[in-house]
This record gives structure tokens, C-alpha cells and sequence, in this order.
């Protein structure tokens, strides 16, 4: 086996391939494309969503829980502003948030992990016991006393706590591929050869563990909306962010959408949402999968 | 039995390295909430006429520190009165102790907790033994997929959705609190019936939103078990189908016993969202309340029975393995 | 319907094809071999010349996506193993055909102890004895050297792989099966307890009166046990006879590398010449003609177009173009 190839033309021609096979596993199930679509509709939704519509949302107060129209396609909320401006506005929060968490998570966690497993020994003793702990801490009760100290105004914010709350799961699936790998006698036959110990870590144990840290970097992605979304559901932050939180809280602890049916279109457009968007993650990791899983391709 | 000493006092003292962390968190979260809170009760009790020892003495029943002194002393106080059972008082229902509030919050969480993760293990295990077998089938397939997007919704959308349903649209079942305020407490049937109905949709919601995880780990367990040698050898040995299938479940179930502990101590945290949706007066509901009322000490206290119940649930979980896994048990490495 | 007496058995034309995406693929092409009764037949080849397919057909016991698509396996009390399905088959197996496992280091269930799963096999084929049954055990796995009342109370973990072994051959021979299959029983062990396993086979096949069949990649192994030998090559028996001549005097020029590639303890490593070439995989076995003339010093023009047809002379059977030509065939073919 090389370890190297420092020749220029092949990376070329492998990424072609690379995307000649991404488009040919996106064809060979249709959902998959439809999952792509899904995710690119939310991002356009995060990145643009806030100049479609003016700032503050108009409000009409003729129209307060109005029935879906063709003007309001989910209706409007309690102080007559249309639903869906509110969840196409609140993507942006959303997503930077959860975006904020996966590069934290994945930061730490394969940073943590590469370290545990490629020292073995002590260190490894010591990161794995503070990985553990970071597992076995309750996280979301965790967050909720963490919400009486720090407000989470802004995304990032958000982001950077709930990824300091959960890179213990990658950290530990990284260590235990760079065991796997260990194992397997990659890193001795790369330190045999002389290599240095960075260039073993960046060249050869990171890219054989890239596909793997991409899908858990989009669960993490997953993970981080939940929570922050339950967290405002919940109302223990304040109200300043817009977020589909914000919106679920609203219309059952304020609007008793779960009494009348009238607040109902109010309740159902962000689960809506939430549901689409996770929809299109699950597609999306499934054809990651397949990608870079060549045992799953072939058959 | 001595591997199995070994492991359990490890993992004791893990368990309590954990709830000192918790505690130390606890403290100083509250020591540091805006506003200081533990000084703004003291002077409020002075302002009310109280003398600076009188204040002084309530504040620290309240939070278990004093609210002079120095932040080393106000540390060791807490901790102290924590290792002697006392959890302080709580604010919002003046004259109650935290402790006692936790106790009666607590039986609304255990009972429904426990009621929908067995429910759901139950089918998602006996399911997942099917989806499986009948890995290429339509329905096994069907089986898998339902399992997957279950186990990927949060639990407050599944809560949400599961109100919406038969709560709003199709009004059969009642979504909140844990009974009709009607019926006299005790054992009397029209108010069991009243418990059992509103008990329904939470239990139902727990159920739903675990039971797409068991389905994936019992299919992912069993179909690792049927590659196994030994099961190919009772086949050849003429082992009769009754047999085979109790070696393949026992052996298939086992990992996933320790799942179950585990995810029973989880699941008290979890049960903030499903109590809030509910109104069910558990202990998720009991955190989320001191957190609006201010009421500091009870979140604190809760905060730390919510880790303890996953403390006891992790060696919990190694006791069960343990006593199942002969491998375990006589302590030899498997 | 116990028998109490060797069964002989005879594989006609059997045929076994895997299902690949590249179409289903011969694993056996057509293998006629019979055991004789009361004798220890071994089959030797390399890995994927199709001897772990042969054992398990004989318990009609080949694995999806295998299956075995022609051919016929006959065993005397029992008839043809290929048309037996279902619950006539289960009760076949373990009863009337003891199988050893190649992988009998993990044979075991884990999670119950030996005398447990020993119960378990009792009661799959209705033992209302099961107290003699248990004793049986005991006397059999004292007779191979081990504690019988201790093993039947253990764990698979807590044996050793030798003792895992012993207690595999126990399970196979526990219900009076007399035919017995033992696919590569020596695999993995030590020297010294390949000794004790092989002398055990030995001496409970004559005091059984057994027909016993030994699958093994070592030649060394097959000498020691066997009394006839069969050679496999690309699913196909190519050399079959009496144990000492086919290893002493070999026909086959497939057998004949194959001695020569052992190296002896007491002999000069460089005499060791090992087989050019490389055996065939699944997907590499040609379709038309010899199997093995890619790697053949005899190769002549009939071997790319003729698979050669096994010939027997003197109880002994080769398929050979190169050899058949050197003799005159006497009969056309092995068991008509």
C-alpha cells in the first residue's frame, strides 16, 4: 500500500469520480434527491428568509388566529401575524444555531478522541473519564439551570453551549475507530516509515475518519435544533429571538392550541417544519452513507 | 465476586465524582444568577424588619448556605448540608422543604416513565426480532423505516402531535394534569379510572418516542446474533425451532437490557417536555416551575435527584449485566 | 430408527451454485464421492476448493445464498438428504448425522452451560431418558480425558479451546449418531492437543463403529487418521483412493504439488516447492475444461475444452486427461 501520492493529476480525477458517484447514488433512490432538496430549501430559508418579509412582521389586527388562506397559507397567530413568515424568519436562528453546535461538537469530540486513542495510556485514562462524565451529565436539565445564569441571545451563543454539552459521543466513536485503526497496524507501518506524528494524524487517520465525522456532524446538527427549539418551547429563555420555539410555546401555553382547534394551524407549521427538516437530514445522512460506505454500494 | 466488587465500587465511586460535579455546578450556577439572589432574599427579610441573625438563619435554611461569609465557607456549608440529606427550602411553597416536594413530584415521573418505556420495549423488541427475520420483506422494511423516523422526532413534536390528535381533534382522552380534581383521593374507582385516563396519553407518548430506538437496536442485535456460529450449530445439531429461537432472543436481548437501565435514568430528564406538554406534576415539570418561579434551591436539589437517578441507573445497569451474562458473573473476559 | 451399525454413504453428481450479482457460481460441480462403511474418509484442498460445502451438504446444510441445485446424497437408514426438508431434516441432524464444527471454539450458547444445552439437544429429539443421556455425556467426555460431572457445569468461556473441542465431538456422538462429519476439528489448537483430539477420533470411531468423514487442509492430519483419501481442486474431487497410495504413490498432478509443497521436520526446506499458480475463487473457476490447467505441468490441448471425467482403476479414482491417457480405463466412472 502507498502511503502517499504526491502526484497531481490523480486527486483530480478522484473527485471527479467523487461526484460522479455522489450523483449516481442521489439517482438511485429519488428520496435521496428529495432529501437534498429538503435541506437546500431550509438553508435558502436561513440565509434569505429574513429579507423577504419586513422587520417587524406586519401584524393585523382584523385577522388574529385567522384560518390557512391563500394569504396566510398556516394562518396567523395571536396578534394576526402570517405563520409561515414567522417560520421561514425563525430558520435563520435555528439553523445557525444547530450549524454553531456541529462545528463545536465535531471540533472537540474528533480533537478529544484522536487524543484519547492515539496516546494510549494515561491521557487516554483522563479524556475518556471526562467523556463519560460528559455522557452521563443529564443535558437537558443541565441546560435548563444554565438558563437562569446565561440568556442564549444569540445563536452562536446557543451553539457553543450545546456543543461544549455534546461532543462526548463522537469523541468516543472517534477513539474507537483510531483504536480500530491502530489495530489494523496503519499508524505503526506510517511510523515505521518515519512519518511524523502530525503528519500521521492529518494525512492518514483524519481522512479514513472524514465520512464518519461528516454524518455524525449532521445528527449533531439534528440534535442541536431539538434542543434548542425544546428550549424555548419549554420558556424558560426570553422571547427576544424568533424561533420556532418561540412559536410552539406560544401557541400551547398561550394561544391553548391544544384546547381549541382554532391555534392549531399556529402549533402544526413549526412541528411541520421540524418534522421536513429532519426528513430531509435522515435522507441525506442515508445517502452519506452509501456514499462513502463502498460495502453498501456495491450489491 | 470479586471482579464484581471491583466493578461496582468503581463505578460508585464514579457515581459520586459525578454528583459532586453536578453539585459543584448546582452551586455555583446559583451563586452566580444575576442579581444574586441568595443576597437579595437576606436584605429583603432585613427590610422586612427581620434582625441580620434571624436573616441571616432563613436565607440558609432556604439555599443550605449562608449568605455572609466567604464564597470557600458558603461551599463547604452547601456541601455539608447536602451530605446530610438537606436539600434546603423551597421559596415558591413557603414552609415545604425541597426534599418533600421532590418525593411527591417523584411518583408521577416513576410510574409513567416506567409504564411507557416497558410498553415500548416490549413491542419494539418483540417487532424488532421480526423486522430482522424478515429483513428483505416488505414488512420488515416498513418495520425498520417507522423505527428510524420515530426514533430521529424529538419527543415534544411526538407529545405535541399525540395531543393534537386525540386530545384536540378527536377529543377521546384528557391532556392535562394527572387526575380530575373532582373525585376524592384513594382508592376508589372513579378516581383510578380518572388517573388511568390521564395517565394514558403521557404513558403513550413515552412509549412512542422510545420505541423506534428498541426496534433498531433488537433488529441490529438479532441480525448480529444470527451470523454467530453457535446458533448454525444447534441448526446442525438438530436443535428444535422452540429452542433456536429462545437461544437467538436470549442472546439478542441481552445488550439491550443495559440499554433499558440506562435509558429509564435518561428518561427522568426527558420527562421535562412530555410533563410540561401534560401538566403532569413530575419532577421534569417541578425544574422547569422553580426555574420560573426563581425558586433556586428546589432547581438545585431537583437537578441533583435527576443526575442521581442516572448514577443509580448506570449501576444499575451493570448489576443487571452482571447477574445475566454468566460471562459477567463468574468475571472471566468473554 | 437408530441404526446400530456404520452407514455407508454415496454422493452422486452433487451440485452447489452461490448466488453472486455475477449469477449463481459453482461451488461444487458435479462431486461424486462414496465413504465406505465403518472407515475414516478424508477430504484435503486448499481454502475454497469446496470441502466445507461437501460436509454441510451431507446434512443438506448449505447456507444462503448457496443451495444445492442437483445431485443426490444418499446415506443408508436415511436415503436422499437432498429431498429431506423441515422436520424430517432437523431430526436427521444430530441424531442419525453427528456434525464437529469448524468454528467449534464458538459452538456453544454463550449464556447456558454445557449440561443445559445438552438437556436442550435431548428434548429437540424427544429423550425421555434424559438422566441416561446426561450420563452417556458424562461417560464420553471421560473417555476423552476430561472431567464429565465439571464440563457439564461449565461455560463455553470457561474452556479451553481443546476442551471446547472435545465437548463439540461429545455433542455430535452424544445420540448415537454413526455417521460423523468433522470439518477442520484440528484448525486452531496446539500441536499436542491436535495429537489428543486426533487420537480421541480415532479410537471412538472403532469403538463406535462409525463412518466418519475428516475435512482438513493438512496433509499431515489426513495421514494420520484416514484410511481412504479424497483430494479437492475447484469443487471438483480430483484424486480419491486408500490413504497411503494416494500419498504415496499420487496420480494426479494436483496431489502430487500438493506433497511436494509439504516441507518435512527432517528434511531440507528448499526440497519444499510450492504450487505455482493460485487456487480458484468462486468467481475464477472455468467454465469449460480441466479446473486446474492453469496450474498444471501436464496440460495438454483436450484440458481447455473437456472437464475430465473422474476414472477408477484399482479402487483408485482420477480425473486426469494427462493421467487417464497413461492407463487404460477399466470403469468409466466412480459408483454406477
Amino acid at each position: 500500500m502507498t502511503v502517499t501520492s504526491p502526484v497531481a493529476p490523480a486527486p483530480i480525477s478522484l473527485r471527479r469520480n467523487f461526484w460522479r458517484g455522489v450523483g449516481r447514488v442521489l439517482r438511485r433512490k429519488p428520496s435521496r434527491m428529495v432529501g437534498v432538496a429538503i435541506v437546500v430549501l431550509f438553508v435558502f430559508m436561513g440565509v434569505f428568509g429574513p429579507l423577504l418579509y419586513p422587520n417587524p412582521l406586519p401584524r393585523d389586527d382584523n385577522a388574529l388566529y385567522a384560518s390557512p388562506s391563500w394569504a396566510h397559507p398556516f394562518g396567523t397567530d395571536f396578534e394576526g401575524t402570517d405563520v409561515l413568515a414567522l417560520v421561514v424568519t425563525g430558520t435563520r436562528y435555528v439553523l445557525l444555531a444547530g450549524l454553531a453546535t456541529a462545528v463545536i461538537t465535531v471540533a472537540l469530540g474528533t480533537l478529544i478522541g484522536l487524543l484519547a486513542g492515539f496516546h494510549r495510556g494515561r491521557w487516554d485514562t483522563v479524556l475518556m473519564r471526562l467523556t463519560d462524565l460528559q455522557l452521563t451529565i443529564p443535558g437537558l436539565p443541565l441546560l435548563l439551570v444554565l438558563s437562569t445564569v446565561w440568556k442564549f441571545t444569540s445563536p452562536i451563543e446557543m451553539g457553543v453551549v450545546l456543543g461544549l454539552l455534546g461532543w462526548g459521543g463522537i469523541a468516543r466513536a472517534v477513539r474507537s475507530q483510531s483504536l480500530s485503526l491502530r489495530e489494523r497496524g496503519f499508524i505503526e507501518a506510517a511510523k515505521g516509515l518515519g512519518l511524523p506524528t502530525r503528519h500521521i494524524v492529518v494525512r492518514e487517520l483524519l481522512p479514513s475518519m472524514a465520512p464518519y465525522i461528516a454524518m455524525n456532524m449532521l445528527i449533531a446538527v439534528t440534535g442541536a435544533i431539538y434542543a434548542q427549539v425544546g428550549l424555548f418551547f419549554l420558556g424558560v429563555l426570553p422571547f427576544d429571538a424568533n424561533n420556532w420555539g418561540v412559536m410552539l410555546n406560544l401557541s400551547v401555553f398561550g394561544g391553548g392550541a391544544l384546547s381549541s382547534t382554532a391555534a392549531l394551524p399556529y402549533l402544526l407549521a413549526p412541528l411541520l417544519a421540524i418534522l421536513l427538516l429532519t426528513l430531509g437530514i435522515v435522507l441525506v445522512v442515508d445517502a452519506m452513507d452509501e456514499i462513502f460506505n463502498p460495502r453498501l454500494r456495491e450489491e | 465476586m470479586k471482579t464484581v466488587v471491583r466493578r461496582l465500587s468503581g463505578h460508585l465511586l464514579r457515581g459520586l465524582a459525578m454528583i459532586w460535579v453536578v453539585t459543584t455546578l448546582s452551586f455555583v450556577i446559583i451563586r452566580n444568577i444575576p442579581g444574586d439572589p441568595v443576597r437579595g432574599q437576606y436584605e429583603k427579610l432585613i427590610e422586612q424588619g427581620m434582625s441580620p441573625d434571624q436573616a441571616e438563619r432563613s436565607t440558609a435554611a432556604l439555599y443550605g448556605f449562608l449568605p455572609t461569609g466567604s464564597l470557600w465557607d458558603q461551599y463547604t456549608d452547601y456541601l455539608n448540608g447536602l451530605l446530610h440529606g438537606n436539600l434546603g427550602q423551597s421559596l415558591s411553597t413557603p414552609g415545604t422543604g425541597v426534599a418533600t416536594l421532590i418525593g411527591s413530584a417523584a411518583k408521577w415521573t416513576i410510574l409513567p416513565v416506567l409504564g411507557g418505556t416497558l410498553l415500548s420495549f416490549l413491542l419494539g423488541v418483540t417487532l424488532g426480532v421480526y423486522a430482522a427475520i424478515k429483513r428483505s420483506g416488505k414488512l420488515g422494511d416498513a418495520l425498520a423505516i417507522s423505527g428510524s423516523l420515530l426514533h430521529g422526532i424529538p419527543q415534544y413534536v411526538i407529545g405535541l402531535l399525540v395531543v393534537a390528535v386525540f386530545s384536540t381533534l378527536w377529543p377521546i382522552l384528557p391532556a392535562g394534569g394527572p387526575v380530575d380534581i373532582d373525585f376524592a383521593p384513594g382508592f376508589n374507582g372513579p378516581y383510578i379510572a380518572s388517573l388511568i385516563q390521564h395517565a394514558t396519553l403521557p404513558v403513550l407518548t413515552y412509549a412512542l418516542a422510545s420505541y423506534g430506538g428498541w426496534i433498531l437496536a433488537m433488529k441490529s442485535s438479532v441480525a448480529t446474533v444470527l451470523g454467530d456460529d453457535f446458533i448454525m450449530a444447534a441448526e446442525l445439531r438438530g436443535m428444535s425451532r422452540g429452542i433456536l429461537f429462545r437461544y437467538i432472543a436470549r442472546n439478542a436481548i441481552l445488550p439491550l437490557f443495559t440499554i433499558l437501565a440506562l435509558s429509564l435514568g435518561l428518561l427522568f430528564g426527558g420527562a421535562i417536555f412530555i410533563e410540561s406538554i401534560f401538566n403532569y406534576p413530575g419532577l421534569g415539570l417541578l425544574l422547569v416551575n422553580s426555574i420560573g418561579a426563581r425558586d433556586y434551591a428546589l432547581m438545585g436539589g431537583t437537578f441533583l435527584v435527576l443526575t442521581v437517578a442516572i448514577v443509580v441507573a448506570n449501576i444499575a445497569a451493570d448489576l443487571l449485566y452482571a447477574v445475566i451474562d454468566p460471562r459477567v458473573r463468574k468475571g472471566a473476559e468473554a | 430408527m437408530t441404526r446400530t451399525s456404520a452407514p455407508g454413504v454415496r454422493v452422486k453428481d452433487l451440485t452447489v451454485v452461490y448466488k453472486t450479482p455475477a449469477g449463481e457460481l459453482p461451488a461444487l460441480g458435479g462431486v461424486s464421492l462414496s465413504l465406505a462403511p465403518g472407515t475414516i474418509t478424508g477430504i484435503v484442498g486448499e481454502s475454497g476448493s469446496g470441502k466445507s460445502t461437501l460436509a454441510l451438504s451431507l446434512l443438506n446444510a448449505v447456507q444462503p445464498p448457496g443451495r444445492i441445485k442437483e445431485g443426490v446424497v444418499e446415506i443408508d437408514g436415511l436415503g436422499d438428504v437432498v429431498k429431506l426438508t423441515g422436520e424430517e431434516l432437523r431430526r436427521a441432524r444430530g441424531r442419525q448425522v453427528g456434525y464437529v464444527f469448524q468454528a467449534a471454539q464458538n459452538s456453544l450458547n454463550p449464556l447456558k452451560t454445557v449440561g443445559k444445552q445438552l438437556l436442550d439437544l435431548g428434548r429437540s429429539h424427544d429423550f425421555d431418558d434424559l438422566p441416561a443421556l446426561l450420563k452417556d455425556a458424562r461417560a464420553l467426555l471421560g473417555r476423552m480425558g476430561l472431567d464429565g460431572g465439571r464440563v457439564l457445569d461449565s461455560y463455553q468461556h470457561e474452556l479451553s479451546g481443546g476442551m471446547r473441542q472435545r465437548v463439540g465431538i461429545m455433542f455430535a456422538l452424544v445420540l448415537n449418531a454413526h455417521l460423523v462429519v468433522l470439518d477442520e476439528p484440528t484448525t486452531a489448537l496446539d500441536m499436542i492437543t491436535q495429537a489428543a483430539i486426533l487420537k480421541i477420533v480415532r479410537d471412538v470411531h472403532h469403538e463406535r463403529g462409525l463412518t466418519t468423514l475428516i475435512i482438513t487442509h493438512d496433509m499431515g492430519v489426513a495421514a494420520e487418521v484416514t484410511d481412504s483419501l479424497a483430494v479437492m481442486y475447484g469443487g471438483r474431487v480430483v484424486e480419491h483412493g486408500p490413504t497411503t497410495e494416494v500419498l504415496g504413490s499420487p496420480r494426479h498432478p494436483y496431489t502430487k504439488g500438493l506433497i511436494r509443497a509439504i516441507p518435512r521436520l527432517s528434511g531440507d526446506i528448499d526440497e519444499a516447492r510450492a504450487l505455482p499458480g493460485r487456487p480458484p475463487t468462486l468467481g475464477t473457476i472455468p467454465k469449460q475444461g480441466c479446473v486446474f490447467r492453469e496450474r498444471c505441468p501436464l496440460r495438454i490441448a483436450v484440458c481447455d475444452t473437456v472437464d475430465p471425467e473422474p476414472i477408477t482403476r484399482d479402487a483408485r479414482t482420477v480425473a486426469c486427461h494427462a493421467v487417464g491417457r497413461l492407463a487404460t480405463p477399466v470403469v468409466p466412472k466412480e459408483y454406477v
